[in-house]
């Protein structure tokens, strides 16, 4: 649907005002910006999200449970938290140094988690073949195991490249100007202009070259574990000489990336005292961010039931093509979502228009995947015989479902209903654009706040914003860890 | 019950007796020379395609009240489609199936599986994860509270098992003890059918047959008529009252065990069934002349240029045996040992001259012999045949 939107916006605009709109140098600047921050980020977030896991996995390091848990950690901090941390430290970062440093240390963990994942699952005897062949450590390491990282670390660069064309507050807390931002800014100008859908298009053309270059990286590889029997646990390389540079790396990245936002998070907390958790605004933004958390949650795990029903137990044609939308649709960054479906409504369904209908309804487009890739894993865990026993203990068959498949699907549905809420909680820019006028979430409320530079009083919103956020990144962790098997 | 007349059926037509092949036709009890109990479920040419891919084609089957019928065959035989057919899980493409005399699928009918009075025990046993061993035998009884959990321990009582299992997770239990659930969980319902679908594959070697005694036992006592889906031949051999031999979407041969065994209708089956020795032969009379000398055959549909098929066991190793052969070499298996044989060819006498067509033998066999000293490389040994043989067409 946001897609359709573009392409009927490229279309209105008719060719000569594109030409005029996309081909002009400010366009070459936004281009210019996005495609460095791209280019240079997702490489340094993938060394150090396989070095990370490498390191946590493979080797002797000392205290690798404490680190596996600490490298994952940085996924519960929202980035434009973690860059008005960074403006708090240094308050003249910009430009395309400060986008890098505040995305690395805000996505890596993108990558650190899928790979980590794989690793802790790789069966050991093809390293310990590869070595009986005469291979050292290194080139086993390069030649057996990198291989096999390659789809969840390529899935992973995916996710940190879809997260920067998307991300705005991070950005624009540091006056870095990406597409995104642009789009915001034009919007809040200009209000549905042209010059808002020319980029956004311009934005999606990306995406959908991003997902594109994923797929060809993907190919049609597939890593089997031939004949079954029990799998040994990995043998642990040791580190020597290297543990002391190991540890230092890791602490680097970790102050970096938690020890920054928390300092300067706390810094502010204790100048503000008691006084600035006293405001009202604050428990109405929290009851707020519950509210559409727990909605937008179960509106998006409801619709996506069915169509994960038919993915898992009626593949065909139909489950294939919506399955590939819902990619799609999840790919597109919440600015251009949350155009479209401002076109939308004010032309088609003004009633709706700026009510928190619509507002769940973009919650639900933009994190449909999350609930979809939780609820497969868990309808195809249930076998279709335990539905026919029942059929042939004498329930019909929709009991049959709703006593066994729906049951034991649920957990799962649970889970994925938890990851939609944590996205909900941490969403700005859909929600500044379409959230009914006087919505105040924990995340606009802190946004609102840092923008008026009152670092003090937005201090107890990112706090409140990471606690909620963390059970869900634990229980993300978790999760990859045990899905890396299937 | 096969369609195609075979020469060497023999008895095992009367099992399959023949019944009118006229759809609809009314008559519902059909007297078999071997029993006098109605057939209890009919199958009456059921075809079923998938995608284009025809996997029944055309199976007719009759199973007598509180019998035990194995359908054996190799896989994708489409013995599993039947019993899902039976079952009420999917509808036959056309043809028949009736229930203690009601059609529960037809060409105007189909009773879904949940109002059809049938026990399914899947292959691995389908037990519901949430629920307690005792929840999961009550699943399908329409009582609570007290009445129920007495019912339940009768059930777990029924298949063996202490009543104190209520209580424990499925996870908690063995694979034997999953289908012992299982099937207490399907024998809540009293059902009149009982349908069990590679049950014990997923057991290994030494559970599988004491489960297979236990709910063999259990069904006996509980008299209720059950169809087994199997790929193991043994399985179906010692588990069933009547066997059904499907290949390539039709039951190629229907019997008693030892009939299907000892009279297969068919080379394909006579393999299937167990080792067999299969070798050039010429009929004259009820005699089959062979490199084993002459085997008596009944009732030789033809005469000339055969194939003979025997048992390895009813070819003994005996000192004063007729045959020689000499040993080639063996596979020793611990308590028996493979001996392969080369025979001498067909001996031919005075008094029978050599036909121009006839095979000359000397093939080399397979045959197990308890004694592996016996049987050194290069040994001559003299055989004696047991029983009879039975006689397939020639085919080169």
């Amino acid at each position: 649907m946001p897609l359709g939107y573009v392409v009927a916006a490229t279309v209105n605009a008719g060719w000569d005002t594109i030409v005029e709109l996309v081909f002009r140098p400010r366009v070459g600047e936004l281009l210019l910006n996005t495609l460095a921050l791209v280019l240079i980020t997702v490489p340094l977030c993938v060394v150090i999200g396989i070095g990370g896991a490498w390191l946590v996995e493979r080797t002797r390091l000392a205290g690798h449970k404490a680190w596996s848990v600490l490298l994952a950690a940085p996924l519960a901090i929202p980035a434009f938290v973690n860059s008005y941390a960074w403006v708090s430290a240094i308050p003249s970062l910009g430009g395309i140094f400060g986008g890098v440093l505040i995305s690395v240390l805000s996505y890596f963990p993108l990558v650190y988690i899928p790979v980590a994942a794989v690793l802790s699952r790789l069966d050991p005897a093809l390293e310990q073949s590869a070595a009986s062949l005469g291979l050292g450590p290194w080139r086993v390491f390069f030649r057996v195991v990198l291989p096999q990282l390659r789809l969840s670390a390529a899935g992973g660069a995916l996710l940190v490249s879809l997260h920067l064309l998307a991300e705005y507050g991070a950005f624009a807390m540091i006056t870095f100007d990406t597409f995104t931002t642009a789009i915001y800014d034009q919007f809040r100008s200009t209000f549905n202009g042209a010059a808002a859908n020319m980029l956004a298009s311009v934005l999606v053309m990306f995406c959908l070259l991003l997902l594109l270059a994923e797929s060809r990286t993907r190919g049609s590889a597939r890593y089997a574990r031939v004949g079954a029997g029990v799998q040994s646990n990995p043998q642990r390389l040791r580190l020597g000489m290297w543990q002391l540079p190991a540890q230092l790396a890791l602490t680097g990245v970790t102050v970096l990336a938690l020890g920054v936002p928390f300092w300067h998070v706390g810094r502010w907390l204790v100048a503000g005292g008691a006084a600035i958790w006293e405001r009202e605004d604050l428990l109405q933004a929290l009851l707020q961010t519950l509210g559409y958390g727990l909605a937008g949650a179960a509106v998006t795990t409801v619709l996506a039931f069915p169509l994960a029903y038919l993915v898992i137990r009626h593949p065909g044609p139909v489950s294939k093509v919506l399955e590939a939308a819902n990619y799609i649709s999840s790919s597109m960054p919440g600015i251009v979502v949350a155009l479209a479906l401002v076109t939308i409504t004010v032309h088609n369904l003004p009633a709706i228009y700026q009510t928190s209908i619509v507002l769940v309804a973009a919650y639900a487009l933009l994190f449909m995947p999350r609930a979809l890739v939780n609820l497969r894993a868990g309808l195809a865990q249930v076998p279709p015989t335990l539905d026919e026993a029942a059929q042939a203990l004498g329930k019909p068959p929709l009991v049959a479902f709703l006593k066994v498949t729906l049951r034991l699907a649920a957990p799962a549905a649970a889970g994925g209903a938890a990851l939609v809420f944590l996205g909900i909680v941490n969403e700005l820019t859909a929600t500044l654009l379409l959230a009914p006028n006087g919505t105040r979430t924990l995340a606009t409320q802190f946004w609102s706040m840092s923008s008026e530079i009152d670092y003090m009083g937005a201090a107890p919103y990112a706090l409140l914003m990471i606690v909620l956020s963390a059970p869900m990144t634990y229980l993300l962790f978790v999760q990859s860890k045990k899905a890396a098997g299937q | 019950m096969t369609t195609q007349p075979h020469p060497s059926r023999g008895t095992s037509a009367a099992a399959s007796a023949a019944r009118p092949a006229v759809p609809g036709s009314d008559s519902r009890t059909f007297v078999h020379d071997s029993s006098d109990v109605a057939d209890h479920l009919q199958i009456t040419g059921v075809h079923k395609s998938f995608g284009g891919t025809e996997v029944l084609k055309g199976v007719n089957l009759d199973v007598a009240q509180g019998r035990t019928t194995a359908i054996v065959g190799p896989s994708g035989s489409g013995k599993t489609t039947l019993l899902r057919l039976i079952a009420g899980f999917s509808a036959p493409d056309s043809g028949r199936i009736a229930l203690g005399g009601a059609e529960v699928a037809g060409p105007d009918k189909w009773l879904p599986a949940h109002k059809r009075s049938v026990g399914y025990v899947a292959q691995d046993g389908a037990l519901f994860p949430h629920l307690s061993v005792g929840a999961n035998i009550a699943f399908g009884l329409p009582l609570r509270g007290k009445a129920a959990s007495l019912r339940v321990g009768e059930l777990l009582e029924m298949v063996s098992m202490d009543r104190s299992y209520a209580k424990r997770r499925p996870h908690q239990l063995s694979g034997g003890q999953q289908q012992r659930v299982a099937l207490a969980r399907a024998l809540a319902r009293q059902p009149e059918l009982m349908l069990l679908d590679e049950p014990f594959s997923a057991l290994d070697a030494g559970l599988r047959v004491a489960t297979r005694k236990a709910v063999s036992d259990t069904l006996e006592q509980a008299g209720v008529t059950t169809i087994l889906v199997t790929h193991d031949q043994a399985e179906a051999l010692s588990f069933a009252d009547q066997v059904a031999v499907m290949r390539d979407g039709k039951l190629a041969q229907t019997g008693s065990p030892f009939v299907v065994y000892t009279r297969p209708a068919d080379r394909a089956t006579a393999e299937f069934l167990g080792d067999a020795v299969i070798l050039e032969a010429w009929m004259e009379g009820s005699l089959a002349l062979c490199s084993l000398g002459g085997i008596p055959v009944r009732r030789p549909p033809v005469q000339g240029k055969v194939h003979i098929m025997l048992r390895p066991e009813q070819i003994r190793i005996s000192s004063g045996g007729p045959i020689r052969g000499t040993v080639v070499d063996t596979d020793y298996f611990g308590p028996e040992t493979t001996v392969r044989i080369k025979l001498e060819p067909i001996l031919v006498d005075a008094e029978h001259p050599r036909d121009p067509h006839q095979p000359v033998g000397g093939e080399t066999i397979n045959i197990r012999h308890w004694n592996a000293m016996l049987a050194r490389p290069g040994t001559q040994l003299s055989l004696k045949v047991v029983g009879e043989g039975v006689i397939f067409p020639w085919q080169d």
